[in-house]
């Protein structure tokens, strides 16, 4: 992919774009435009950080996050997960290197979405390198209308900052590229232990919906410009989202560790903002009373924390198929909560335009791979196809997104993080 | 790829009617928009010249923006299948067959439509230049149209690169039975390649019986090529029909088209309907050399068991059976058979929720046997003189072409009685 122009698109789209690029040629043009630490010491600007301040999970960001008005979490606004392959074999010296790489980034970056949050996982193709039992499952097809690509390479780091330049200068310092990311020199690199593998996903969580990129040139109006996500709506309720605590592996030898499920999906937007109405939208996303009742707004503000499609509007998803002839993804998907409506699954999915076409990072947190398959099937719905609804058509969104590929890793504890051998 | 240029047709108005009817009617015709029409793609002088109608056919003009000719359109259509203005024309590729299936795609111009989601429809106007891209599916062994949605999707590519990807609408036409379809905007001229998934059959979409009961178990994909270019857009707008004006708006229908309805005898009644067919045997013009399968039912004398009348509801029959003894159950019991489908050309109406209440309670099942085709079914035994009421919970969750649009969405109860 080719740098864009700064002077055709926003600053906005700019910074967006060159996080999708990547390399040291997109770093610097990040860097020449946010201004921030230039100069020969190189650096972005952000606040540098103390690994000691970093908490023993891996994956709890939420007390570092910021909320919105409303008080929902809001995450990061640019990511970038890199796919890595083991070019060494492991032993106590790699692992060393490894981890000092990781706490480089952290005395460079602050636990802090200003600096830079990250995870790092292992695929079951590490575990089968290292001889290790696979604590995560091969990647499989979960519905029927998928045939997606399986991710295969060894590890994965997901690298999540409100700063376009920390993610890209991150990526680039692990990769021994950059040797002094935010002025703070990196002790040790991956250099020489992994190499890079594809594929590389990027993208980000926000307002703005990059209109080069939809296929909808000539029609902005029918894009909600507020809506942080590419379909329109707000996510990531609090309510809908599972706490830390639920997805965190309790026992065994990764315990305090979680799992991460990737899901690639391709969006289809012309359609979905230009053939079916906002009403029928609400209906689609939320559900069929959200659509009738005009329960959402315009991009699901008056929503609050929570969407409410659990308990009463979830128990009637069946019936809303055969008698209102369509229901809700998240109506689908409040199906499968815990006994006491505790959502299984914690997302930290972003949109995406990589390839260049609109799509989604599903990226899921769970306690095991198997929560994320009884989920994720309880969300395609195909036990309501032919009760009312089609196996996509009116069930849900199905009709307007497409896996592309798959990838299941396990994120160990931090302190296990770097080549568990377990 | 080979093309099948679309037949020139017998014109069924002549251009003054043809005028006259588009003043009358719509007022929005060709002319009257002509400062669109900047390239002179041909039609544009035709429409204006105000020469006598001399049989040859009257195309209607084309906008630039989406390529879609300026039709006019029936008034204020009635609650009921009926004959639009116009007859579209389309270019047939050659059908593709992948393990048991076999798909024909078909192109025309973008064109408008009408999502149904529950009762509420919604309109789908073309607002930009490319194609309207339809595909049937039937079962390569039998030749039987495959009437549910499948989930199927494409994936559209220009020079190795993705264009668009999409899952196109399960759809009724009259003149083309069930089919997948949409609007699939095109960035320029030349040629496309598309990926066309077909998912398995089956699930919980719709109960498989008889011979198909094994079969349709695996996803495969089909790829064919098409050209977008300035012959394949004039060739279909040009090739547009219209019907005589006084037709258009009656309860009726168009035709299946041309070098469809080939596997089995078409020409029968309807199901007990009255004859409001197109009529005058233009479904056998048109030069087509293709032959494709239409999605028609059989008629309601030609099932077995027991028949307890075809009653109608939103204008769709309901053709009622009760069999005492069949394969699909489990021998235990009687069974309740329900083929709902569009009058005239007997096109099922898949993906509906039914019920029954009564002297038989429960929900339908959506089936699709090998011998009796698509239908909605319950086990159950009846007796002579019990009573039986026929409950649409949703109406069917298929997006409908011109003519289908205002049919078959309030769909009251109906009562049938065991004879």
């Amino acid at each position: 992919m080719e740098l864009p122009d700064p002077d055709e698109v926003s600053r906005r789209d700019y910074l967006r774009s060159l996080v999708a690029v990547g390399g040291t040629a997109a770093l610097s043009a990040c860097l020449d435009l946010t201004g921030d630490g230039g100069g020969d010491e190189g650096g972005s600007g952000a606040p540098t950080g103390d690994p000691a301040e970093r908490p023993a999970r891996q994956h709890a960001w939420n007390d570092a996050l910021g909320t919105d008005e409303d008080g929902n979490p809001r995450p990061p606004e640019h990511h970038v997960v890199l796919a890595l392959n083991l070019a060494t074999t492991p032993d106590a010296d790699v692992r060393k290197t490894v981890e000092t790489a990781f706490r480089s980034l952290e005395r460079a970056y602050a636990y802090d979405p200003a600096g830079l949050l990250f995870t790092v996982g292992y695929s079951p193709a590490y575990f089968e390198q290292v001889g290790a039992d696979q604590p995560v499952p091969d990647p499989e097809a979960i519905t029927t209308l998928e045939s997606p690509e399986f991710d295969g390479f060894d590890a994965v780091v997901h690298l999540a900052s409100d700063e376009a330049a920390v993610v890209l200068e991150a990526e680039e310092a692990l990769l021994g590229e950059v040797d002094e990311p935010n002025g703070v020199a990196m002790e040790a690199t991956l250099e020489g232990v992994f190499e890079r593998a594809e594929p590389r996903r990027t993208g980000f969580v926000g307002p703005g919906l990059p209109a080069q990129h939809t296929g909808l040139d000539g029609v902005p109006d029918s894009v909600p410009e507020e809506a942080p996500f590419f379909m329109g709506f707000r996510s990531g309720f609090a309510e809908s989202q599972a706490p830390e605590d639920r997805v965190t592996i309790r026992d065994g030898p990764y315990a305090g560790g979680t799992t991460m499920h990737v899901e690639s999906l391709t969006l289809q937007l012309q359609t979905w903002f230009e053939q079916d109405s906002h009403t029928q939208r609400v209906s689609k996303i939320y559900s069929p009373e959200h659509g009738e009742e005009g329960l959402a707004g315009d991009v699901g503000e008056k929503l609050g924390t929570s969407t409410g499609v659990a308990g009463e509007i979830a128990e009637r998803t069946e019936r809303d198929a055969r008698e209102r002839g369509m229901v809700g993804h998240a109506q689908k998907a409040a199906r499968a909560r815990d006994d006491d409506g505790t959502p299984p699954l914690l997302r930290r999915d972003f949109n995406t335009v990589d390839n260049e076409v609109p799509g989604v990072h599903f990226l899921s947190l769970q306690r095991s791979i198997d929560e994320f398959v009884r989920v994720r099937t309880t969300m395609a719905g195909e036990d309501l196809a032919g009760e009312g609804v089609g196996q996509r058509l009116n069930n849900g969104i199905l009709q307007y997104i497409f896996v592309r590929r798959r990838g299941n890793f396990l994120l160990p504890p931090r302190e296990d993080r770097a080549l568990p051998e377990a | 790829m080979t093309r099948h240029s679309p037949g020139r047709r017998t014109d069924r108005l002549s251009r003054r009617a043809f005028l006259a009817a588009g003043a009358a009617t719509t007022g929005a015709l060709a002319g009257c928009i002509g400062g669109d029409d900047e390239d002179g793609n041909g039609n544009g002088g035709n429409e204006t010249n105000g020469d006598e109608g001399d049989g040859e056919p009257s195309s209607p003009d084309v906008v630039n923006s989406s390529n879609a000719p300026t039709t006019p359109s029936v008034e204020d259509p009635p609650d009921a299948v009926y004959l639009p203005t116009h007859r579209e024309s389309m270019e047939h590729l050659e059908t593709v067959e992948a393990g048991e299936y076999a798909v024909m795609p078909m192109l025309t111009y973008p064109h408008k439509f009408w999502l149904v989601s529950g009762t509420e429809r919604e309109a789908v106007t073309p607002d930009s230049t490319g194609v309207h891209l339809m595909a049937t599916v039937w079962d390569a062994e039998t030749g039987e149209v495959l009437p549910v949605d499948t989930g199927a999707q494409l994936r559209l590519t220009r020079d190795g690169g993705l264009v668009d990807q999409r899952a196109p609408w399960p759809m009724i036409s009259q003149t083309m039975g069930f089919h997948f379809g949409d609007n699939v905007p095109l960035p320029e001229q030349g040629t496309y390649t598309v990926e066309f998934d077909l998912t398995p059959l089956g699930g919980d979409t719709v109960r498989k019986t008889g011979e198909f009961a094994d079969r349709f178990t695996e996803p495969r994909t089909v790829r064919f090529e098409f050209e977008f270019d300035q012959e394949f857009q004039e060739s279909v707008v040009n090739g547009v029909e219209y019907l005589d004006e006084d037709r258009w708006g009656e309860p009726g229908a168009l035709d299946p088209m041309a070098g469809m309805g080939g596997m089995d005898d078409n020409g029968g009644d309807s199901g007990g309907m009255d004859d409001g067919g197109e009529g005058d045997g233009n479904g056998s013009e048109g030069g087509m050399e293709m032959s494709m399968p239409f999605s028609d039912l059989q008629p309601a004398d030609a099932y077995p068991g027991e028949g307890l009348g075809t009653p109608t509801s939103g204008d769709a029959a309901f053709v009622v059976r009760y069999l005492t003894e069949t394969r699909l159950t489990d021998g235990s019991s009687g069974y309740l058979l329900v083929s709902p489908r569009t009058p005239y050309n007997r096109v099922p109406l898949a993906d509906m929720a039914l019920s029954v209440e009564g002297a038989l309670e429960g929900e339908l099942v959506q089936t699709l046997d090998s011998e009796l085709g698509h239908h909605y079914g319950i086990a159950g035994d009846l007796a002579s003189g019990e009573q039986l009421e026929l409950v649409v919970e949703s109406p069917p969750q298929v997006a409908r072409h011109r003519g289908y649009e205002t049919a078959f969405i309030e769909m009251p109860s109906m009562g049938v009685e065991v004879p």
